[in-house]
């Protein structure tokens, strides 16, 4: 035994075992994760039940079944509930019935006990909507220009009229964030131009008349745009679908508000597939719907990739620099110290406070001050004395900027001295040396800082509470009016998004598939960032890799 | 002065190689001594057993040269001595060679004197005692000049050579008036004169000693100098 | 034909000592140094001659690479290194204040105990110092690339591919190259600090030819642990110790007959 313990084996077995939980502790939460949120887009069972109410009578329920689980009686009955039946544990079931504007919640828990019947036909379909929600019930006719067609008809004419109503609706939005959008921002272009010249003095109407005509201009085409937008949507709304749901009722579905209609039970397992890859994709590439509790989340990817980007621009420069200004040209003397020190204390601040620094500074103080400097016609409506996308990237620039600074001090100070000396002794002063072989050469050890200041960066949700993200962006940043990239412009965020979807909505139960799926989606982005520039700075490596042959 | 500082390098090894280079050349010098000894021996009392046993020795004298110049050759490879260490190692392959050329030449005094058992001739060898001697105490000086590696006593002893110069001057002309009084002994006369050549012969090669000494302890080469001027040199 | 000059000893050789202004390339004059209170040199005088080859030799910390950084000014990077006396190259003082650093280390180029080439491709190594100078025509850069590998003979080894990276080459082809590097500059003095104390006896054979050849063109001061590196190669010698200069003259004698007792127990390998 004491011989075991002396040969260092021990000692392997508790380095790998630290390794393995590590490991597990990964793989455990991206498992995780990735299957509750990817099932979430799985096109699942839908049933219908029987069941005995208690007065008697039966009932019928249409739904998903989202999770079942076994529960002692005494704790249901402790919450007040009246639990049929009489074993000490009782077995229930959620389930999602959708045909939100018809019943109180779209969520119901059945008890095992109550089902009389269970089935799964095939004519069940789920048909999803622009607004509330899915509906599930049986499509009984599609009334297509005054028309009414039922049965095998139905079936041949409903996916061409689904496709033809997105397409109306793509127009229409296309027409309302393009050309309308546009026509807006030149509107209040012109506003804020009649604003300057009224604040400078100029306001005569030998000034006016011009920005006057084109404001009519904009006006009259506005109108135009205007009337044709309601006539698409008019269109779309001629046509409906009947479906009979739980009740026995049968409802009318306008088809501008039908998305898609699918008949799960009768999908075989490719068509699932198929169908599974087609609402990824509408994830990732669709603006959010129903509040951020339906449709994509391309604002939020968009925003957070943005942010982080504007982010490492503006701290890569500055960290850099000031690592070059600690380690080469600052005196090594107790004051350097202590600013060193100071730097890498900074890491340790908690991320609320940067936000609440970059609150009270960069909103208030220096947004107010450009505001009042260069957008005097705007006030009192702020431009850049709000938060925006160009505050959080500041406030997270300054939160990682220790350390961008330390791991670029620790590859400056890997750089063997001799071929600095080398470059001095050739005639080339310190700033030549620096530019042409220090920095080139330090170029990994940067790359590293940027990794893990975009690692950080991507991660943070609290700081940027305070400095510009918001539940639900009007636009993006990045746009096609003039001058393109809007950094004063608020934004979505994927971490902000997952807090906002998960705590904030008004059906939680709804959204957890909705949290996990968004998390996995911020975990992927984070990796994708991360994984680039590890490929940045692998390749830096293999083209400087003096350091290692020393 | 210790003028013999060998023992002082880093490198233990070469202390020790250094250190039997050295008592090799003075076992070589005590034999060639012995050898030159034994050959005056010989001259003045024609004994034949010690002359033979003088022409035996003198391959041993041949054998020592060899093993020594292979020590030097071996040292000079792997040491790469510098400064003193390298005069050093010249020095003592230069000297085992004049050495070697003593002992020839003691050889072949003996061998000569083996020769003449003849008592008439007797007298006629006896001219060349004197020199004999002479000669044997400039080795022994030398040898010993060499073993302490003294400048000074190499100087006296370099101008010694004089003397032996002078005394084969002497033996010469007592040889003629040999020859001219029986020209009979002519044969005998020529190989004592023989004799009396190589006596001086070793008396130059004594020289040679002395300056390898200088050179080793001065570093200057004084071969083929004035006397002034090797005085002016060591100042 | 064999000439054999029966007038003069066999050695001659220019005593440094006793240099005239023209034969002169560096003239330290009472040379201190000091690394805050500690004293790295003191009480240097020498002249170092023009187009020769000057082996600064001594134990560990004698101070001898001091010196050699002294002439390019390269201890200016350490901190509190105080310098007192005077060093004229070719009669200027290189300590003037109206002396420009950058243009004094072009002038004298110097190479270092390991090689350091730049990370960059054989061919950018060598015309760094040039792309410094602002020569950005390429034809130009080409010629005086090939001109310094020549010189350095590592043009053979490396013509076919000056494109790649530096590191690829052996340590012995390495410390060529940073000698083309210096060289590409033409300066006029060429420092080495122990340039083979890290490669093997045939890359420093060739590196020792090299430094012989250069001889012609450059005055070479090399600092060596190398006693035999420093006989063979150089004309003359300078013995270091514990910061002083014990003696100083040309290599024979000094190999042969040193003057001083330290000296002599150095070369020897005595211990003093």
């Amino acid at each position: 035994m004491r011989k075991w313990f002396t040969s260092g084996a021990p000692w392997i077995w508790m380095t790998s075992g630290a390794v393995s939980l590590a490991l597990i502790a990964v793989l455990g939460l991206l498992l995780l994760i990735a299957s509750r949120g990817l099932v979430y887009f799985w096109p699942s069972t839908l049933y219908e039940w029987q069941l005995q109410e208690s007065q008697g009578e039966t009932s019928v329920v249409i739904g998903e079944r989202y999770e079942r689980e076994r529960v002692p009686r005494e704790r249901l009955e402790q919450a007040g509930m009246t639990v049929p039946g009489e074993a000490p544990f009782v077995e229930r079931f959620l389930v999602k019935t959708g045909n939100r504007e018809r019943v109180s919640l779209d969520f119901r828990w059945i008890w095992q006990d109550q089902v009389i019947a269970e089935r799964t036909p095939e004519a069940l379909a789920v048909v999803e909507r622009v607004r509330n929600g899915n509906f599930y019930g049986y499509p009984e006719a599609l009334v297509v220009d005054g028309e009414r067609l039922q049965g095998g008809q139905m079936a041949t004419r409903l996916p061409s009229v689904i496709e033809e109503a997105n397409r109306l609706r793509d127009e229409a939005r296309e027409l309302q964030s393009g050309a309308i959008g546009r026509i807006n921002y030149q509107l209040e272009q012109l506003r804020l131009q009649k604003r300057k010249l009224a604040l400078k003095g100029q306001d005569s109407p030998d000034n006016l008349a011009p920005l006057e005509a084109q404001a009519s201009a904009l006006r009259a085409e506005y109108q135009v745009l205007e009337q044709s937008l309601f006539a698409l949507r008019q269109q779309a709304a001629s046509d409906w679908l009947e479906v009979r749901e739980m009740t026995g009722e049968t409802v009318r579905l306008p088809m501008d508000q039908v998305l898609a209609v699918a008949f799960p039970n009768r999908m075989n397992l490719l068509e699932k597939l198929w169908h599974w890859m087609g609402k990824v994709a509408i994830f990732v590439t669709a603006e959010p719907r129903e509040a951020n509790t339906e449709g994509g989340v391309f604002p939020a990817i968009f925003g957070t990739v943005f942010m982080v980007m504007l982010m490492a621009v503006i701290v890569t420069p500055f960290g850099v620099l000031a690592a070059v200004y600690l380690h080469e040209y600052a005196a090594n003397n107790a004051l350097t110290r202590f600013i060193r020190i100071a730097v890498i204390n900074l890491a340790g601040v908690p991320s609320i406070v940067y936000g609440v620094f970059g609150l009270g500074f960069f909103v208030y103080v220096l947004g107010g001050s450009l505001d009042s400097l260069f957008y005097p016609e705007a006030l009192p409506s702020p431009t850049f004395g709000t938060p925006g996308v160009l505050w959080a990237s500041l406030t997270l620039a300054i939160l990682t900027l220790p350390v961008v600074i330390v791991s670029t001090e620790e590859g400056l100070a890997r750089i063997p001295s001799t071929v600095r000396h080398g470059s001095l002794a050739l005639g080339a002063t310190q700033a030549e040396t620096l530019w042409r072989i220090v920095l080139p050469m330090a170029s990994p050890a940067i790359m590293t800082g940027l990794i893990l200041a975009v690692a950080r960066a991507a991660g943070e949700v609290a700081p940027l509470m305070l400095v510009g993200v918001v539940k639900l962006a009007p636009q993006l940043p990045v746009d096609g009016n003039f001058p393109y990239v809007h950094l004063e412009r608020k934004f979505m965020h994927l971490g902000f998004h997952i807090y906002d979807v998960g705590f904030q909505s008004p059906n939680v139960e709804a959204a957890r598939p909705l949290v996990y799926a968004t998390s996995f989606l911020l975990v992927t982005v984070i990796v994708s960032l991360n994984l680039t520039a590890i490929a940045v700075r692998n390749h830096l490596r293999e083209k400087f890799r003096s350091i290692d042959h020393g | 002065m210790d003028n013999f500082n060998i023992s002082k390098h880093i490198s233990g090894a070469f202390n020790a190689e250094l250190e039997d280079l050295r008592n090799r050349v003075m076992a070589m010098g005590g034999l060639v001594e012995q050898q030159l000894a034994d050959a005056l021996e010989v001259m003045q009392h024609g004994d034949e057993t010690l002359a033979e046993k003088v022409v035996n020795r003198d391959r041993k004298v041949n054998t020592l040269e060899v093993g020594i110049d292979e020590e030097c050759t071996r040292i000079i490879a792997k040491r790469q001595p510098a400064a003193s260490d390298l005069r050093l190692v010249l020095a003592i392959s230069k000297a085992v060679t004049d050495l070697e050329r003593i002992g020839d030449a003691a050889e072949r005094i003996a061998r000569t004197a083996a020769m003449q058992g003849d008592k008439r001739h007797r007298a006629m060898v006896m001219t060349v005692d004197a020199m004999g001697r002479l000669t044997q105490r400039m080795l022994h000086d030398v040898l010993d000049a060499f073993a302490r590696m003294d400048v000074e006593a190499a100087m006296q002893i370099h101008q010694q050579d004089v003397r032996i110069d002078d005394a084969y001057e002497g033996v010469v002309r007592q040889l003629m008036t040999f020859m001219m009084e029986d020209p009979r002994s002519i044969p005998h006369v020529l190989d004592v004169l023989w004799a009396a050549r190589s006596l001086e012969r070793i008396g130059d090669r004594c020289q040679n000693i002395c300056e390898y000494v200088i050179y080793y302890v001065k570093g200057t080469d004084v071969r083929h100098l004035d006397f002034s001027k090797v005085e002016d040199l060591l100042k | 034909m064999l000439s054999i000059d029966t007038g003069e000893r066999a050695t001659k050789a220019i005593d440094p000592n006793r240099l005239t202004k023209a034969q002169t390339a560096f003239e330290i004059e009472n040379l201190g140094l000091h690394y805050g209170d500690k004293m790295a040199l003191s009480e240097i005088s020498m002249k170092i001659p023009k187009h020769q080859i000057t082996a600064f030799i001594g134990p560990s910390g004698c101070g001898k690479s001091t010196l050699l950084r002294c002439l390019n000014r390269m201890n200016d990077l350490i901190d509190d290194c105080h310098i007192t006396g005077t060093i004229r190259l070719d009669g200027d003082d290189i300590h003037d204040r109206r002396i420009d650093v950058a243009a004094l280390r072009r002038n004298v180029g110097m190479v270092f105990q390991r090689p350091n080439p730049f990370p960059k491709s054989i061919y950018e190594n060598v015309v760094y110092g040039l792309r410094l100078h602002g020569i950005r025509d390429r034809r130009r850069l080409d010629e005086a690339a090939e001109q310094a590998l020549k010189a350095a003979a590592l043009w053979d080894e490396v013509k076919d591919r000056l494109g790649d990276n530096a590191f690829g080459l052996s340590g012995g082809q390495q410390q060529r190259l940073v000698i083309a590097r210096a060289i590409a500059i033409e300066p006029q003095v060429l420092l080495l600090d122990e340039p083979t104390s890290a490669l093997d006896p045939i890359s420093t054979l060739t590196i020792e030819e090299l430094i012989t050849e250069l001889k012609s063109r450059y005055t070479v001061v090399i600092v060596t642990h190398n006693m035999q590196q420093a006989a063979r190669v150089s004309d003359h010698t300078a013995f270091m110790y514990l910061g002083k200069l014990i003696e100083y003259r040309d290599t024979n004698t000094l190999f042969t007959t040193p003057r001083q007792k330290q000296t002599e127990d150095y070369i020897t390998g005595r211990y003093g």
